[in-house]
């Protein structure tokens, strides 16, 4: 998709899909827009019945595209970070006395924050399983586990390295051993098949604004069985209204206040989109804009790629001399190329694969094009051969 | 020179306060061999447009283009208070010439005896 630039700037290239898609196919907006011309329809909340009931058609949507059900245990959340905490602070809630989580090197802030905080408060006890190529595999975390074990977070893809977890041996031996397991879809879910139907996860967590094509501000979770996890917030639902206890029937177990339509909406026709163009074809062309990247950026001398095979659309390097944010600066405001630099909020990653300094992050999504690609490493190749090196 | 907009904003890696300036003038060489004076000066200049970046330790860093108006100033977080005025400062004592860089001097070393108490 052609992007013009402005005042004599190149034409934009962005690479930050990682942790924002941009552009979205156009019939998110559309659907957006559809929405907020229409009054709220969704039972309980209005007499209302000329427009469509979005969150009811999100689920079934999510719940056909994820392979799991029933739609009811879709919950819609802000964000990944929401679900996160929903779910984390939730099971520590119903766990009662205190226990032992495992989490790994390729977590995001969005768990690691929650578990230390609940460690703090002497709610838990934490370990973190080291990643081995870019790796966690079931015997990394069988290491750890205890008879105290109760929960597993972990990420389904590393939004650094773009490495893709098999969760799936993972997820079947915790569920055997009563381990609840939350795995962390942020970057796989739309980016990669996720059969929940195969994988039995406790639950899996999802955002709205990456893959998904959604709009920043939606995200949500689906969770296997609901009683695993305790109420932390209550608030209206539009249902059962004269009892002061929070509904325990899903979706509104987890969902207190007003929906966020628009948001909803958005991840509708997000998802609709991705089954329309086909995943297999989205993560065909993800694949070739990212192997063609990195071998670019391998011909170029002092640059350093730290995972050469990532499954998802994720490219993390730096350029030897440069610091990541000051390469990351030029490249935006001299190339108008946006990625992104720093942490990424997954510190733990960088400590181990750049002494904690942080890396360049170029990220992909369907779309980007090959000449977008190949521009952007004429760029890297241009600020990796500065004179004064 | 003078600032007409700034934008504030965090730096994810050390929590260090960053603003975007937008100044009323492009950064010329000459205003980049005036903080030769008080720091380093990086120039990368073969690339699209002239790189250029300015580290004072424990003060502040500058990043931007020769020709831009717009530049990046990042506070160290240690004496963010201390520096708050030091890029104002640099503009303003810019425009003064030889007597400013030796009035600037002065105002360094009293910035840094605060430092040093602090330590």
């Amino acid at each position: 998709m052609a992007r013009t630039g402005s005042d004599g700037q190149p034409p934009l290239i962005y690479l930050n899909n990682a942790a924002t898609t941009y552009p979205k196919p156009a019939a998110v907006p559309e659907e957006v827009a559809s929405c907020l011309k229409h009054p709220v329809h969704e039972h309980g909340r209005t007499t209302g019945t000329g427009s469509v009931d979005y969150p009811s058609a999100a689920r079934e949507a999510l719940a056909a595209f994820f392979h799991a059900g029933p739609p009811e245990n879709f919950v819609f959340t802000q964000n990944a970070t929401d679900s996160l905490n929903i779910l984390i602070h939730g099971f520590a809630k119903k766990a009662g006395a205190p226990f032992h989580a495992i989490v790994t090197e390729l977590d995001h802030n969005s768990v690691l924050r929650p578990l230390a905080a609940l460690e703090q408060e002497g709610i838990l006890r934490l370990s973190v399983v080291p990643f081995h190529d870019a790796k966690v595999s079931l015997a990394d975390i069988k290491k750890v586990i205890c008879p105290e074990t109760r929960l597993v977070v972990m990420t389904h893809g590393s939004n650094v390295l773009g490495s893709l977890q098999d969760i799936k041996p993972i997820a079947e031996y915790l569920n055997a051993n009563d381990i609840f397991f939350i795995a962390d879809g942020a970057q796989t879910a739309g980016n990669t098949v996720v059969d929940l139907e195969a994988i039995p996860a406790g639950a899996f967590v999802f955002t709205g604004h990456k893959a998904l094509f959604g709009i920043p501000g939606i995200g949500g979770f689906y969770i296997a069985d609901p009683d695993a996890v305790a109420i932390t917030r209550q608030g209206g639902t539009g249902t059962d209204s004269q009892s002061l206890a929070h509904p325990v029937e899903m979706p509104m177990r987890f969902e207190a206040g007003t929906h966020n339509y628009p948001g909803i909406a958005s991840l509708y026709a997000g998802v609709r989109f991705i089954e329309e163009t086909g995943l297999s074809e989205i993560a065909r062309k993800n694949r070739e804009l990212t192997y063609a990247f990195i071998r670019d950026l391998k011909k170029i001398r002092g640059v350093t790629v730290y995972h050469e095979h990532p499954e998802l659309p994720v490219v993390a390097f730096n350029i030897a001399g440069l610091g990541n944010e000051e390469a990351g600066f030029i490249l935006a405001n001299a190339y108008n190329i946006v990625t992104r630099t720093g942490l990424h909020c997954a510190p733990l990653v960088h400590k181990r694969i750049d002494g904690g300094k942080g890396c360049i992050r170029a990220s992909f999504s369907y779309f980007n094009t090959l000449e977008e690609i190949r521009a952007a490493a004429d760029a890297i190749r241009e600020v990796a051969g500065y004179e004064n090196r | 020179m003078r600032i007409v907009k700034s934008v504030q904003s965090k730096v994810c890696v050390d929590g260090s306060l960053m603003k975007e300036y937008v100044l009323d003038e492009p950064l010329t060489e000459e205003f980049l061999g005036f903080l030769e004076n008080f720091g380093t000066v990086r120039r990368i200049g073969q690339l699209k447009k002239p790189y250029f970046s300015f580290e004072k330790e424990h003060f502040i860093s500058i990043r931007g283009f020769a020709g831009d108006s717009n530049v990046e100033v990042r506070y160290k977080k240690e004496f963010t208070d201390l520096v708050a005025d030091y890029f104002h400062l640099l503009l303003h004592y810019y425009d003064e010439g030889e007597k400013g860089i030796a009035a600037l001097r002065g105002i360094e070393d009293s910035i840094r005896q605060k430092m040093k108490v602090r330590l």
